[in-house]
Formats: structure tokens, sequence, C-alpha cells
């Protein structure tokens, strides 16, 4: 059945390199995940008879709504109802979904999507836009039905088939930690962009994606064969024969390329050209990033982003055990390299929808990080001393996000000491001290810095966000990301600032964002000061020669030089000039990287 | 077995809320109602709201109804109404 359909290429904006060859799977709005189970002969009617019960249930709702629509508007109002409870009781649907579970052996919530998605290709098949628009009726209904099956319990990943390309509207950054990432390919979506939190995520994960492909999810149905062209910011959906056979060479190049970059590189000293010591350090998001931390030889985790331990619990707050376990794990693997903490940085783009956070009307402005933390402090001590009792067992850090003022660092600070007076390890001792960090990434912490660095150890500056603080730009935003500019002279006078502030009081200073996996942008951080680069592991082969092969006299007069230009543009062209003549490292696909941030998005993702 | 050419008159044509009557009156029979764009092979049942909007019978449309079952009568002469009354809408 691959090939009856026809080949259709949809164009979205390559955020992750790479071709992957995969067959789809759609996700909804939640994220969930309709995966398909064999079931055995036994729970076969079991299986049916759960079916009929969510069906049931959801015409009961239904009916209730209906009701009250009612007394409220009239029946006139009510027939929408009237047509999703008929849609329900529609036999032919309930037995296609019947036949499916009893054929197939599939599980509910599978046939259900199969069967809808049966329907719904029908409908949009029709010339009749009135009738060819039903399909929202359906989707309400199937929404309806699989909520009635699932409930709000998380769906387990496990039984999913090999090969799959994740198909989606947007996709929750958090759904990585609970996915088996060995069967995912792709990832392609109708949003997004490349500095989206996902995107970031896919490059570590070296899974290719394509985002911003406007409008092809209604065409794609799970278990459509989908060919992903990261490279060229391609999905090409039911992908033809002669297609296949000219892309299958590249597809194998893309997979051995990701197999040769596999191979472990040893934890190496990095110094500059005229003696200064660099710390190539990884960010990390998932707990078992850590071996890829470790493959590309990183001299520390520079970030961990402890979200993802949040994102992925059932119940939104895991445990003081269940932290001190990831903990451990990353202290123990890192050692005796440190492992950087950061507390819960729930916010922003990283909100999570299905625990709590009620919906804040500008979340990035809004209760996130720090102040979320000083809010619910029994969430922040319980990490706390999970930090402090796994660093019994290595190198740990504290990393606070989000500092505005100097009162939240104090508050923290006390709350921290609290805790750890607190604490009785075996030998009936305190924890030692931790050391702790500030992440500096909204402006009012970078002009106080004088102040805020001499209340902690370190230094840590999110990038991502001081640029969207900055330039008061919202980077998701596909009106306004060309505001988004990492080169833009402001960003760079602030980057330049917290350097110099933090080498006067000698705390290190650390870059934790995205800019430091670019040549060109860690040749510019290290002319500022920074000895501290942290990025996704993935990207520390490319940066190693680059940091090696200058020296920080010359980088620093590369700064300087850069500063006296009025435009993110100019600046871009001076840097794409110069660099290319301090370092001898294949820079192309940095400077696509660099020019695409010009115009607001990648036009390509960072190279390899 | 009844079977008539039926004639789609009001403004809408079989849209929902016309297809959700439809499918509310064959169900009070127990015939069997089966519908099919005129020209057309592949038929529908009337009970089923799914296949019905899937015949995109807009204004105008020629529909063929195939009745059989012990009340077929009734139901073709109810049907026939309802289509003939424009399924009650005043246009």
């Amino acid at each position: 059945m691959i090939h009856t359909k026809p080949e259709v290429v949809f164009q979205g904006n390559g955020v992750s390199q790479g071709i992957a060859l995969g067959s789809a799977l759609k996700l909804d709005s939640y994220n969930r995940v309709i995966f398909k189970m064999l079931i055995d002969d036994a729970s076969v009617q079991a299986e049916i008879q759960r079916v009929r019960q969510a069906i049931q249930t959801s015409r009961e709702q239904l009916a209730g709504l209906k009701l009250r629509l009612q007394e409220k508007l009239g029946p006139e109002h009510s027939y929408i109802l009237d047509v999703h409870i008929l849609m329900l009781e529609d036999k032919s649907l309930v037995a296609d979904i019947e036949s499916i579970i009893r054929d197939h052996h599939a599980n509910a919530e599978w046939a259900v999507r199969l069967a809808t998605d049966r329907i719904r290709n029908a409908y949009q098949s029709l010339d009749d836009e009135y009738f060819r628009e039903r399909v929202s009726d359906i989707e309400n209904i199937v929404e309806r039905i699989l909520l009635n099956l699932t409930g709000d319990a998380p769906v387990s990943w496990s039984p999913l088939p090999q090969d799959l390309v994740i198909v989606a509207h947007d996709f929750n950054p958090s759904t990585f930690a609970t996915m088996d990432l060995r069967k995912v390919r792709a990832l392609a979506l109708e949003s997004g962009g490349r500095t989206s939190h996902t995107a970031i995520i896919a490059r570590s994960l070296r899974l290719p994606a394509v985002m911003e492909i406007k409008g092809f999810l209604s065409t794609v149905t799970t278990g459509d064969f989908i060919l992903v062209n990261a490279d060229e910011g391609q999905l090409i959906l039911n992908p033809s024969e002669a297609r296949l056979a000219k892309m299958l060479p590249r597809i194998e190049a893309s997979r051995q390329q990701a197999a040769a970059e596999a191979v472990q590189q040893p934890a190496d000293t990095v110094v500059t050209r005229d003696g200064h010591r660099v710390y190539l350090l990884a960010n990390t998001e998932l707990p078992h990033d850590v071996r890829e931390a470790k493959k590309y030889g990183a001299e520390g985790i520079g970030l961990f982003r402890s979200e993802f331990l949040f994102f992925a619990h059932p119940k939104g707050f895991p445990g003081m055990s269940e932290q001190l376990e990831t903990y451990k794990m990353l202290a123990q693997e890192m050692a005796p390299h440190p492992v950087a903490v950061r507390t819960l940085d729930a916010g922003g783009d990283k909100t999570w929808t299905r625990t709590g956070n009620a919906a804040e009307p500008n979340p990035s402005m809004g209760l996130r990080g720090i102040r979320l933390s000083l809010r619910a402090q029994d969430q922040f001590a319980i990490q706390v001393e999970a930090i402090f009792r796994a660093s019994a067992y290595g190198k740990l850090e504290i990393v606070l996000p989000m500092i505005s003022t100097i009162e939240e660092l104090w508050e923290a600070k006390k709350l921290i000491s609290q805790v750890r007076s607190s604490i009785r390890l075996e030998g009936n001792g305190m924890p030692d001290p931790v050391r702790i960090g500030a992440m500096i990434e909204v402006p009012a912490a970078v002009l106080t810095l004088d102040r805020l660095a001499r209340e902690v150890d370190f230094l840590c500056v999110g990038t991502n966000d001081l640029i969207q603080y900055l330039m008061a730009v919202d980077r998701d935003n596909p009106q306004v990301s060309h505001l988004f500019q990492p080169l833009h002279p402001s960003v760079l006078q602030c980057l330049g600032r917290i350097a110099a502030t933090a080498a006067s009081l000698k705390k290190p200073a650390r870059i934790c964002g995205e800019m430091s996996s670019n040549p060109f942008f860690a040749v510019l951080f290290l002319g500022m000061g920074f000895n501290q680069l942290s990025m996704n592991p993935s990207f520390i082969p490319a940066i190693r020669p680059v940091a090696r092969g200058v020296t920080v006299r010359a980088a620093r007069k590369l700064f300087d030089r850069a500063m006296a230009y009025a435009t993110s543009q100019e600046i871009a062209e001076y840097l794409i000039a110069e660099v290319s003549k301090m370092v001898r490292v294949e820079l192309t696909p940095f400077i696509r990287e660099i020019r695409g941030s010009l115009r607001g998005n990648g036009g390509g993702t960072a190279g390899r | 077995m009844i079977r008539q050419i039926l004639v789609v008159e009001n403004g809408l044509g079989l849209h929902a809320r016309a297809a959700a009557k439809l499918v509310h009156l064959a169900s009070r029979f127990q015939s069997e109602v089966r519908l099919a764009r005129e020209g057309r092979a592949e038929t529908m049942d009337a009970k089923n709201i799914l296949g019905i909007l899937m015949l995109a019978a807009g204004r105008g449309t020629r529909l063929m109804v195939s009745i059989n079952g012990p009340d077929e009568v009734e139901a073709g002469e109810a049907i026939l109404q309802l289509f003939a009354g424009r399924f009650g809408e005043d246009f």
C-alpha cells in the first residue's frame, strides 16, 4: 500500500540536519501518543468493551452538553451536538473500530485513530468545501473518545513500532523525555522554528527535523511513509520509487555519519594558542544525555536543565529520592568533572500544560524560574536536598534561573543553607557546601552584575533568554523573530560587560546558550573573556579545534572591532570574513546559520 | 423493495442538520434505507450520518433511495415527505 498514494512534497525549515525515512506517527494537540499495541486473543473482547464504554461515555457527555445548550440558546443551536452524537452512534464507524481491534489485534486507541483517519481522508477528497469541513466535527468526537479511553494517564511509548517520523502541529519538548528515541528517526512540525526548544533538543539528539511546514498535517495519516530531508527543509509524503532510489545513498550516508560521530572522543584539555585554558562543557536535557556529554569529551555538564525530570513525571513533581537517583547518576558518570543542575525553570516556552501552571497571559515574563521556586518553596527545598545528597557522589553545582534582583539571590541562598543544615548524612554530618551560580538572562541582572556576582560562586549566561528580553522579542513569533539577533550590538555589549565584571570579581563565567556551538560566536566569547562554553555536546568536536586554533589576544581584537559596527548584518559579515582567516575548520554550515539568523530563521541548521 | 429518485431542494443541501434529521427518521424504521448519488453504485446507509455526509449532496443533487424491509412503504413515505418539506427549512 506504500506506493499507491501520490507523492507530495512540503517545504518547511530544516532545523536539524539529516535525512531519514520512516512511518508517520501523528501526535494530537496534547502530544498524546496514539500507539499501536498488539493485544492477545483473550484481550480482544475486553478491548472492544473498553472502546464501547468510551463511546458510550462520550455520548452521555454530549447529551448532557446538548441539554445545557438547549436551555441556554434553544433547540436551534444544539443541532451540531446532535450531529456529533449521531457520529458516535454511526454503526459503520463503530464496526470499523471493532474490526480493526479484532483483525489487527490492535489496542482501542490505535483502532479509533486508524478508523477515523480513514474517514477523515475520505472527507478530505470531497469537492464540496462544506462537506470537506466536517472533518473538524469528526476530529472533535475522536478527541473526546480518546480522552475517555486514555484519560489523563501518561502513555507508554514502549509498544511503538520501529522507524517513526513524529508529525504534529507543535511538539512539547517535554515529550522527548518520555519517548523511546531509538525508534524515532525524524521530526516534522507545522509550528516551531530554529530557536525553539524542540529544535535545540532535536539537534542535540541528531534527530533530523523540519519545522514550519504549513498546513501539511491534515494530509498525513499515522502509518504513512515519509521521507524527511532536513538538509533541504523538505518533507516528502509517500516518496516515489524514483526519489527513494536517488535518496537512499544519502540516507545511508546520513546514518553512517551519525554512527561515525558516535565514536567516543576522550575528554581533553583545551588550551588556546596563547596558553589560555578553555573549558568545553555540555548542556543536557535528559538524564541519558550524559552519555553524549562523555562521548564528545565534555569537561563537565555546564547546564543540566532539570525541567525534564518534572515534565516527564506524571504528577509534575518527582520526589526527593527520584531526583536524587538522577543527580547521583549524573555526578557519578561525570566525575571528576562538575555537573551544574539548574533548578526548575518552568515557564516561558517551557510550560508544562497538563500538570499545573495556571495559564498566564505573558508566561515568559511571568511566574517562572526562581520566581516560581521562591513561591513553591517546598518543591525547591526537595530539589536542593536531592542535589546536596547526590553531591556526595561527585561534583554538583546549583544554578538559579531567571535572577532579576539581589533579594531573590538572598532568599534562595537562605533556603539552600537551611536545607543543607537540615540534612544529616550517614556519618551524621552535614553535606559539604555546593557551589551556587546565577543564570544571567534578565537585562536587570546584567546592569547590576557587580553586586549580584558577589553573592554567587559563578555565573551562567543564558544567551537565548537574554537576547529575548534584551530585544523584547518572542523568538517563536515569526512576525518578529527577525529581531532575535544574537549579533546585535546591544547583545554583544551586554555579554562583554558580563565577562568584564566577572573577571574583575574573579568569578568564573560560563556561556550556556546555543550560541556557543557556533565557531563564530565561540571566538567572540573567547575575545570577551569567557573561558567556559557550554553547548550541545555534539558540537564540542567542532568547537574544540576552533578554541585551540585561536589566540585570546586576536579574539579580543576581533570583539573590539566588531563592536564598532552598528548592525547585526555588518557584524556578521565582519565575523565571517575574519574568523575564516583565523581558524582552519569547515565553516560553511555555520556561515549559513549566521546568515539565517539575520533573516529570523535558521535557513539551515548549525553544522556538524 | 422501494427505489426512487429524490432531489435535494433545500438551500443548504443535505448538510449536517438535514442529515441528522434524515438519520433520526430512517432509524425509526426497521427497513434498511440506503442512498446513492444518481448514477453511482456506491450506496450509503441512511441510518449512519458519516455516510450521509459523504454523499456531499448539495442543493439540486439527485439521490437514489432504496428501502427494503417490512415497513418499507411507511419508511418511503416518511422520507419522501422529509425531502419534499425541504427538511423543515424555510428556503
